[in-house]
Formats: C-alpha cells, structure tokens, sequence
C-alpha cells in the first residue's frame, strides 16, 4: 500500500479525533449547566454560545472529517487503486480543519445567524466548509473512476452521492435571497434534515457496505437491497424536513407530505438493516471476537431503533406531546451518535490497522466500546422518559416551572451517562495514537494473514 | 473507463440532478413564496432599541431553550394566541426554535410588562423563579460602588446583590429587554385567519 494512502488515512482520523474530544468536551460542559446552571458563568462559556460549538463541531469536525477518511479509503480499497488527486484530499482535510476551527471561535464570540440548527456558522466559514467537500469529494470521485474492475463497488455509491448532495445542500442553505420570515423556516426544515441524512446516513452506510463484508470475510447479502436504499433514501429524504415544525405557520398539506414520507423512510432503512443483518447471520461468534464489529452492529442497531424513532416521532399525536421536549435532543444522539460515531468507530478500527500496520490496544478497545455503547444507551434512555415526563406537564396544564421540575433528574442521569461517554472518547484517542503515531507493534500490513487473524 | 451507472462522473451527474430538482421543489420554492408572507395586519417592524436588543437575543442564543411559535395546541394557549403566518414578516433570522427548556416567548411582552422583573432575571433567573435553570448574563450589566446621575439600579433582592456594590443597566440589557417588551401578539382581525 502506498505509504501516502496511509498518511492521508491517519491524518484525517487524527484531526477528526482532536475534534471529537474538544466537542464533547464541550457537550460534557453542557450536560452539567442543566444541574448547576450558575456554574462556569461567562459569556465564552455560556450555554447558547457553546452549545452551537458542540453540534456544528461533532457534525463536521468530529463525524465529517473520520467519514471522510474512511470514505476515501474505501474508495481506494474497493477499487483497487491508491487514493488519487491526493493533494486535493490534503486540501480538503485543511479546509475542514480551518472550517470548524474558525467557526468554533466565532460561535464563541457569539457570531451566529441565529438557531439555525447546523448551519449556524458565519457564511465565510461555510464556503471554507465547502471548498472542503469539493476537493476531497474530487479526490474521492477520481479514485473511483480509476478504479480496474468494471463496476463501482455500492460504498462508493453512497459515498460519491453524499458529496454531491451535501455540496448542492450547502449551496442552497447558503443563499438569502428565499429565506426572509417563514420562509427561513422552510429552508431550515429542509436543510437541518438533510445535513444529517444525505451526508452523514450515506457516509456512514457507504463505509459499512465495505466495512462489515471485509471483516466478516463474505460478501454483502444483496446488492439490490443496497441499491433499493440508496434511491429511497435519496428521493424520501428531502420531503421529510418539515416534520420539524409540525404545528407551526408552515402551510399544513406541507407538514402532512413531511409525515407521510417519515413513514415512507421505513422502506430505506429496513432495506438497509436487512441487508448487513441477514450478512451476519450466523457469524455470531466471530462479532464476539473482533473488537471492530461489534461496533459496527451497535452502529447498525441505533440505525434502525433511531430512524424508525424518527418516523414514529413524526406522527402529530405524538409530535403534540414530544415536541419541543428533551425527547429529541436524545433522538439526536441516538442518530448522531449511537449509529454515526459507532459506524465511524467500527470502520477506523477495522481500517486503520490495516492501512498502518498497528493495532490498538485490546483492552482499551473493550473499555471504549462499553462506556460508549452503555453511555449512549442510558442517554437516550434518560431524555426518552425526561423529554416524555416534560410533554406531559405541559398537557396536564401544570405550571411551565413544573415541566422543569419533573426533568430536572433526568438531566442528571444524561450528565452521568455524559461523562461515561467522553471518557471513552478518551481511551479512543489513545487507541488512535496507537494506531498511527505510536511505536510498532504488530506488523499487519494489508491483505496479509495475520493482520486477518488480528483485525476480527 | 466502462459506461452508464458503472461511470464514477455518471454517479454524479445522476445524482445531482435528481437531488438539485428535490432541493428546488422542497427547499428553494417553498422558501421562496413563503419568503413574502403578508405581515399579520397591525405588525410593525422593530424600533431600532428592540432591533438591537434581538440582535443580543441571536447572538446570546436564547432561541436555544425559547420558542418563538404558539401551536394550536390545548398546551401551548398559556402562552399566547396560535402563530398565524403573518407574525414572522418581519423575523429574520426567525427564531421559531425548536426547543423550549424555558417557556415561549411569542407574547412575553404581554404577559411579562415589568422591565424590572426582566432585569432582576437577566441578573439571575434564581432571584425570581427558583427552580429556574436559565444561566445568568452578569455581562449585560455593569457592577458600581455607587451609581451615577442617569443610572438605572437593577433593584435585586437580598442575597443576590453583590455585596457593598448596585447592579446598573447598560446599552445591551435596556435593548434586550426593549426587545422583550416588543414581542405581544397582534389580535387576529375579525376577518379571522389573516393570513
């Protein structure tokens, strides 16, 4: 393997997880203002001002740049070629860095165009993010047209859309021109939902289509159910946004199609699940002995119980209730995080060793993936039944203080399961260190057998 | 290099233009003819002392736990009339927010006149409302020996002064609080909707 492929691999990993531990670090912060909210009183540190640098910087410090690595990566490995347009890969990953690192200083400085979920940062900052996914997606589309086998491998279907989708989404969510009153509100419907879904679910879901087959030695089940999802996915998904403001101005027909669709994305997401669970029947045994995939099966598990949470979520009766609560703050990391950052987890660890010959450590693996899985598992639970409890008041015409009152302990719950959270982004970081920068341990180079024997 | 869907560059074109045409139909048109939403007869556009002070509002974050948006819901009556189209003419960046960790604030200048309660709560939510968890903005404020001629004192309750010193308002705290004070819902006309 070409020891730049390498390189650009862990470089991207490397920034993606310095990204991950500020960011968290900051939701961590965050998580304990709800129980103390006089503590670590300053403006530089004030809930509204962090908060937008927690959710900007996981989506597109943390969770772009790893994707974006493993994506590339993949491309290369599935096509059989090295990573081509290599410095426009290296020019993307800087745009990305510079992007969150300029956006997370200006948020602080309270510089923001209001809650607009995902696309808060100044617009200069925005088209750094930008130039960012056009030069890596330009290095990620000419290795797969270099590529020797007559067909482009379904991951880089996935991939290569993300791009192309995420690219024209930020274009359209950068313009001002139809974004006055509530027509911002339509705009922000579509984008806040399709930043997460014509990104991050087709980065994610194309890295597990190569990730998941390679570790388990067998070919994907069924490349139409993969190809079935990928078109879906990609015609429902863009309807969907307004199921964010269901009850608001927003014409109601509008928010009807948005619910309808939620229920339609059934049918991408079941394809999906389908396809990497019927490929690992009756491999039981070897997920227990790899430290990658289990990962990648939490990954896929949050996948389904959060998107099919997502569709239910949408359905007015329940909307009345959950709406505005904490319920969707846990539906966001139950996304985000429980099938995002597992996937992005999963295939940096079935990867990377690969690329770079060292293994991480096994017992920190262990402890990563058992503080993140029981971490996230009691988060979402927690804000499931604060979010819940919060509605209810609200319905019982209690007063507005009461709401408060009754989640107030769950708040607490979801610092604890926080706290377990970043700590295993901490043991991650180490195992990253380990796999890229730190001393030779094993030498597992690519395609051999022992790297086989080690990897699962 | 192979034809058709095997072809890397036909990906992205395909994709491009299936996706280009659903962010037009589902985000571009409908922000648009939104966009020029006839504003809820009797809204008037901000004073420039409010205009500032939303300013504050954006940058502090407060569309965070703060909903600008009265659904037609049983619930949400407490907190005003229900939204109609009209009442975001004027709101931009628009600040329906989604989240509402604190109550809505659609008709707070209506339901919450007092410019001295809303200081003494930007000083420290606990003062007024114990079980609050809103964080406190000291930094809206200035903190003096004594005050001068033309200073406005944050009259605040004992235990949350701080100690042989007043609490005076600056620009940012009248402004934002100039702004809370806009923010009461125009009465629907009897024609009904006003949309």
């Amino acid at each position: 393997m070409e020891a730049e492929d390498v390189a650009v691999y862990s470089g991207y990993t490397i920034s993606a997880t310095f990204w991950l531990l500020l960011t968290t670090a900051v939701g961590l912060l965050l998580s304990f203002k709800f129980p103390y909210p006089d503590w670590a009183t300053s403006p530089l540190l004030s809930f509204g001002r962090l908060r937008a640098i927690h959710t900007n910087g996981t989506f597109y410090g943390w969770a772009t740049i790893a994707l974006v690595g493993s994506a590339l990566f993949v491309a290369a490995r599935s096509s059989g070629v090295a990573i081509a347009a290599k410095r426009s890969a290296w020019i993307g990953l800087v745009c990305f860095n510079a992007a969150a690192l300029f956006g997370t200083i200006t948020l602080d400085l309270g510089l923001n165009y209001g809650d607009q979920e995902y696309r808060e940062w100044l617009w200069p900052v925005r088209l750094i993010f930008v130039a960012g996914l056009v030069f890596s997606g330009l290095s990620l589309v000419r290795t797969v047209a270099a590529r020797e086998e007559r067909e482009i491998y379904i991951s880089n279907w996935y991939t290569i859309g993300g791009f192309v989708f995420t690219i024209i989404l930020s274009l359209v969510a950068l313009f001002p021109w139809y974004q006055k009153g509530l027509g911002q509100v339509a705009v922000q419907a579509f984008f806040m939902h399709n930043a997460v879904g014509m990104w991050f679910t087709f980065l994610a879901l194309g890295v597990t289509y190569y990730a998941l087959p390679k570790l388990l030695n067998r070919p994907i089940y069924s490349y139409s159910l993969g190809i079935l999802g990928f078109w879906t996915n990609l015609i429902f998904y863009p309807i969907i946004g307004a199921h964010h403001f269901e009850f608001s101005p927003l014409p109601w027909w509008f928010q009807t199609l948005a619910i309808v669709f939620s229920v339609g994305m059934l049918v991408p997401v079941c394809a999906g699940t389908a396809n990497f669970a019927l490929t690992m029947r009756g491999h039981g045994e070897r997920i227990r002995r790899s430290y990658a995939l289990p990962f990648i099966v939490v990954g896929i598990a949050y996948y389904f119980l959060g998107s099919t949470q997502g569709t239910v979520e949408a359905f007015r009766s329940l909307q009345a209730i959950w709406h505005f609560t904490n319920f969707t703050i846990g539906h966001s990391h139950a996304t985000m995080y429980g099938f995002i950052t597992f996937i992005a987890w999963g295939a940096i660890y079935a990867l990377l060793p690969r690329a770079t010959g060292k293994e991480p450590a096994a017992l920190a693996t262990g402890l990563h993936f058992w503080f993140a899985t029981i971490g996230v598992t009691f988060y979402v639970l927690s804000l499931a039944v604060g979010g819940t409890l919060q509605g209810i008041t609200w319905a019982s015409g209690d007063p507005f203080i009461a709401s408060v009152d009754a989640v107030a302990p769950y708040w607490v719950g979801r610092a604890v399961a926080g706290s377990m959270m970043f700590l295993a982004h901490v043991i991650f970081a180490y195992n990253v260190w380990r796999m890229t920068l730190g001393p030779n341990t094993q030498r597992a180079g690519w395609g051999t057998a022992r790297s086989a024997a080690l990897s699962q | 290099m192979s034809r058709g869907m095997n072809n890397a560059w036909a990906i992205v074109a395909v994709s491009a233009l299936v996706y280009g045409a659903l962010a037009v139909v589902m985000g571009v048109i409908p922000g648009w003819a939104l966009s020029g939403t006839t504003p809820t007869r009797g809204l008037r556009p901000l004073l420039p002392a409010a205009e500032r002070g939303r300013d504050i509002y954006v940058s502090e974050g407060c569309a965070y736990c703060h909903s600008q948006n009265v659904r037609p819901l049983k619930q949400d009556l407490v907190f005003g009339r229900p939204s109609v189209a009209g009442d975001y003419a004027y709101a931009t960046p628009e600040l329906l927010s989604d989240h509402r960790n604190g109550p809505d604030l659609s008709n707070i200048g209506a339901r919450q006149p007092s410019a001295i309660w809303q200081y003494i709560h930007l000083w420290n939510p606990r003062a007024v409302v114990h079980d609050s968890i809103m964080p406190q903005y000291p930094w809206l404020f200035s903190v003096k020996k004594t005050p001068v001629r033309g200073d406005e004192v944050v009259p605040l309750p004992a235990g949350f002064a701080p100690p042989n010193e007043v609490v005076v308002t600056t620009e940012d705290s009248r402004d934002l609080v100039a702004y809370l004070e806009s923010l009461k819902q125009v009465p629907l006309g009897a024609s009904g909707r006003n949309r």
